[in-house]
C-alpha cells in the first residue's frame, strides 16, 4: 500500500491501536434543509473532540472553517465530504421542504488533490442503488474517479453504498446494501461507510463480503440513545471497525458524552450498559468499608493493570492499601475528590472534570513541582516512573499520577471480592 | 494575515467590520438599466460613498484611477438568465447558470473578491451546479487569497418557504466555503438563524425596497450583520448621493450589535 494512504488509514482507524474508528459526520448542512444540529457547528466540533471522538467528516467550506480543530497529533482526523447530493430534500422525509427536490441529483464536488490541500485523512463519496439505472452508473463512474485520484495522491477513499429509490423494498435492501458493499470494494474502495443492516448475521456477511474497515451509520436519531449504541456495538460484532454517526451525536443533548459512549464501546471494550452507566458518573465518588478488607492488594493490582503497560509496579496504584494486623485494621487509602491537589496547583495543570467527577492532569501544563503529591492527605498522587515530553517540546522527569475513576467503572470496585472499595450513591455530589 | 482576509477589509471597515455594497453588475444579464445606461458615469459619484461596487468583468476596466477612498472593486464571476422576468424582452424558457470568471481572472482585473450567485427554487442541475461552483471557486480562491461572496437568489418557482429557502441558501454557501454571503431581508428570526450559521462570516442584506432599506438596516445592524447590499434600483433614486451619505452614516455611525 502507499506509505501516504497508510498512514492516512492509521490516523483514522489506529489512534488508539486497535484498528476501531469511532467518527462523526457532520455534513448535514451540506446537503439537508437547514436542522438545529447543523446551524453552528463549532460547539459540536469542540464537544465531540472532548468527548474522544476519532474522526469528523465535514463539508470542504467548513474544512477550511474548522481547520484549527484538526491540528496536533491529538487532533481527530478530518474526512471530506467529496460529493453532494439533494436525497435528504426528496419525497416525504424532508421535513422543511423549503425547495422541494422531484429528483436525486449526485454529483462530484472536489477533486483527491483539494482534498489533500486541505488536510483530509480521508474522502467519502456515496453510491446510490435502487434509484434509477442512470444515477447507478454516475455513481460508479464518480467512485471510479475517485478511487483513482485518491491513490495517486494517497488518500483513503471511503464509499458509502446507499439503498435508496423505487427499487428498493424492505425485503431486498440488505440484499442490495451487500451488492453495493462489494461493487465499492471491487472499485478500490479502502473503507466502507454504510447503514446498518439490523441484525449481526447479516452484517457479518456483508463485513465479510467487504473484506475493508467498515463503518456503520447511524441514520436517523433514534429516539433512545441506548437504541443508536446497541445499533454500534452489534455493528462492531459483526466485524466492523467503527462509526459514521451523525444525527445519533449531533442532535443529542451531550454529543461529549454520546461519543464518550461510544468510545468506551469501540476502544474500552464496554458493554452497552456499562457505556451507558458513564452517563451519570458526573457523581461518581469511591467509599470503602475498611472493616471488610482483608488485605488481599487485588485493587492494587487491577488499578495498576487497567492503567499501565509493560512491567506492573504497584507503586503506581491511585489507590493504597495500608496494612493492618489483622482484618478489619486494614486501611484503604483512595482519593476522596477532596480537591486540596487542585487549590496547591501553581499551573492548574489539575482539574475536576464536570462530567468525569474524577481529577484530571494537564500535563501540557504541569511543571512537576511535588505540590500536588505534598498535599494529597491519603497520599494516593504518586510520581510516575517514566518521564514526558510536554507541548512546550520540555521533557518532565515524571509527572503526578491521579486516580481518573477508569471513566466511571472502576477497576478496584470491580474487582475487590469483599465490598471492601465501592461506588457510592453516584450522585450524591449533586 | 491571510490574504484572503487581507482582501475582505478593502470593503469591510476594519474598525467596525461593515460595509455598504452596490451590486451595478446586472447589466451583464438585464442589459442597459434605467440610470445605468452610460456605466462610468454612472457610477463614478457612487464610489467615494460605498465600500464595495460589483461590476461585471468588462465593466470592471472602466474604474480605473480609483483613490483609497474608492470602493473596492468587486467582481461578478457568473451569468444567468434566471433575473429576467416573463416581460423581458428574452424571457427564458429554461434557465441557465454559467460560470465566467475564476479568481485568478479576478486577481487580473485587479478585484478584491469575486461574487457569484447561488440560484434556489430552479431545476436540482442550477442549484447543485452553484454548490459546485461554490465549492471550486472558494478552494481556487483560497490558493491565490480571492475571498467568495455568495448572493443568495431564492427566486425559482419551487419556492415554498420563502424564508427558510433563504437560510438553506446560506447554509449551502457556507459549507461551500463562502467567504461571505448577501441575503434578502425576510424577517428578524430568520436573520438570526442566518447569523448563528455564518458564525462570524459577514452577512449582507438585500433589502425588499429602497424605502424599506433602512428599517430593515437598522434591524439587521443591531442583530449583528454587516451592512447593506443595493441592486440596481439604487440607480433610479432621484439623490443617489444622498440616499449612499444616509445608508453609510447608518451603517458605520450605529452603535455596534446587540
Amino acid at each position: 500500500m502507499n506509505a501516504g494512504l497508510q498512514t492516512r488509514m492509521d490516523r483514522l482507524f489506529n489512534r488508539h491501536g486497535d484498528g476501531r474508528a469511532v467518527c462523526v459526520a457532520a455534513d448535514h448542512g451540506y446537503m439537508s434543509d437547514v436542522t438545529p444540529n447543523v446551524v453552528n457547528l463549532r460547539p459540536v466540533t469542540e464537544a465531540v473532540i472532548r468527548g474522544g471522538v476519532d474522526g469528523i467528516l465535514l463539508s470542504p467550506g467548513q474544512a477550511v472553517r474548522l481547520a484549527s480543530y484538526f491540528q496536533g497529533r491529538d487532533g481527530p482526523a478530518l474526512i471530506l465530504r467529496a460529493d453532494w447530493m439533494n436525497m435528504p430534500r426528496l419525497g416525504t422525509s424532508n421535513v422543511a421542504n423549503a425547495v422541494p427536490q422531484r429528483l436525486l441529483i449526485h454529483q462530484k464536488v472536489i477533486t483527491a488533490q483539494q482534498a489533500l490541500d486541505l488536510g483530509a485523512s480521508a474522502i467519502t463519496i456515496y453510491l446510490f442503488l435502487g434509484y434509477n439505472d442512470q444515477i447507478e452508473a454516475t455513481g460508479i463512474e464518480v467512485c471510479a474517479r475517485f478511487v483513482s485520484e485518491c491513490h495517486r495522491v494517497g488518500l483513503p477513499c471511503i464509499i458509502e453504498p446507499l439503498a435508496y429509490g423505487g427499487q428498493v423494498t424492505g425485503a431486498n435492501s440488505v440484499e442490495i446494501l451487500t451488492l453495493g458493499a462489494r461493487m465499492a470494494v471491487e472499485l478500490g474502495a479502502d473503507a466502507l461507510k454504510i447503514p446498518y443492516t439490523g441484525d449481526v448475521e447479516t452484517f457479518r456477511d456483508l463485513v465479510e463480503t467487504a473484506e475493508v474497515p467498515v463503518l456503520v451509520l447511524g441514520g436517523a436519531r433514534s429516539d433512545y440513545e441506548r437504541d443508536a449504541l446497541e445499533l454500534f456495538a452489534e455493528g462492531l460484532q459483526a466485524g466492523g471497525m467503527g462509526c459514521l454517526m451523525g444525527r445519533n451525536v449531533t442532535k443529542s443533548p451531550d454529543p461529549q458524552g454520546m461519543v464518550a459512549q461510544l468510545c468506551g464501546i469501540a476502544h474500552q471494550g464496554r458493554s452497552v450498559d456499562q457505556a451507558l452507566r458513564t452517563e451519570a458518573w458526573d457523581y461518581l465518588r469511591l467509599k470503602a468499608h475498611p472493616a471488610k478488607c482483608t488485605g488481599c492488594q487485588l485493587c492494587v493490582i487491577a488499578c495498576v493493570a487497567s492503567h499501565d503497560e509493560g512491567d506492573y509496579s504497584p507503586t503506581l496504584s491511585r489507590l493504597r492499601i495500608d496494612p493492618g494486623r489483622k482484618q478489619g485494621q486494614h486501611r484503604v487509602m483512595y482519593c476522596t475528590l477532596c480537591k486540596k491537589c487542585l487549590d496547591v496547583c501553581p499551573t492548574d495543570a489539575l482539574r475536576w472534570h464536570a462530567q468525569s467527577g474524577a481529577v484530571e492532569l494537564l500535563v501540557d501544563d504541569c511543571t512537576a513541582c511535588d505540590e500536588c503529591v505534598k498535599i494529597c492527605p491519603t497520599q494516593v498522587i504518586v510520581h510516575s516512573d517514566t518521564g514526558i515530553q510536554i507541548a512546550t517540546g520540555e521533557t518532565l522527569d515524571w509527572y503526578p499520577v491521579v486516580c481518573d475513576l477508569c471513566a466511571g467503572e472502576p477497576e478496584c470496585t470491580i474487582i475487590c471480592p469483599t465490598g471492601a472499595i465501592f461506588i457510592a450513591e453516584r450522585k450524591e455530589l449533586a | 494575515m491571510h490574504s484572503k482576509t487581507y482582501r475582505l477589509k478593502e470593503f469591510i471597515g476594519s474598525k467596525d467590520n461593515r460595509s455598504l455594497i452596490v451590486d451595478a453588475s446586472a447589466g451583464l444579464s438585464l442589459g442597459p438599466l434605467p440610470g445605468l445606461e452610460q456605466f462610468a458615469p454612472a457610477v463614478q459619484p457612487v464610489l467615494p460613498l460605498v465600500d464595495g461596487l460589483i461590476t461585471s468583468p468588462g465593466q470592471a476596466g472602466k474604474l480605473s484611477g480609483r483613490t483609497r477612498q474608492d470602493a473596492a472593486l468587486l467582481v461578478r464571476a457568473d451569468w444567468t438568465n434566471a433575473l429576467r422576468g416573463p416581460d423581458f424582452v428574452l424571457p427564458p424558457e429554461t434557465v441557465s447558470h454559467i460560470p465566467l470568471l475564476n479568481p485568478t481572472d479576478a486577481l487580473d482585473l485587479g478585484a478584491s473578491a469575486l461574487v457569484i450567485y447561488f440560484l434556489l427554487g430552479f431545476e436540482e442541475v442550477i442549484e447543485a451546479g452553484c454548490l459546485h461552483n461554490t465549492v471550486q471557486l472558494s478552494l481556487k480562491g483560497t490558493q491565490v487569497g480571492m475571498p467568495l461572496i455568495v448572493d443568495v437568489q431564492s427566486i425559482g418557482p419551487r419556492v415554498v418557504l420563502h424564508d427558510k429557502a433563504i437560510e438553506l441558501g446560506v447554509s449551502y454557501a457556507l459549507e461551500g466555503g463562502a467567504d461571505g454571503v448577501a441575503v434578502p431581508w425576510s424577517n428578524r428570526e430568520s436573520f438570526q438563524n442566518i447569523l448563528a450559521m455564518a458564525s462570524g462570516v459577514p452577512v449582507w442584506i438585500k433589502p425588499t425596497s429602497l424605502d424599506e432599506s433602512s428599517t430593515q438596516l437598522g434591524d439587521a445592524l443591531q442583530m449583528g450583520g454587516t451592512g447593506l447590499w443595493l441592486d440596481q434600483y439604487l440607480f433610479t433614486a432621484e439623490d443617489i448621493p444622498a440616499v449612499l451619505s444616509g445608508f453609510g452614516e447608518q451603517i458605520h455611525q450605529q452603535e455596534p450589535s446587540e
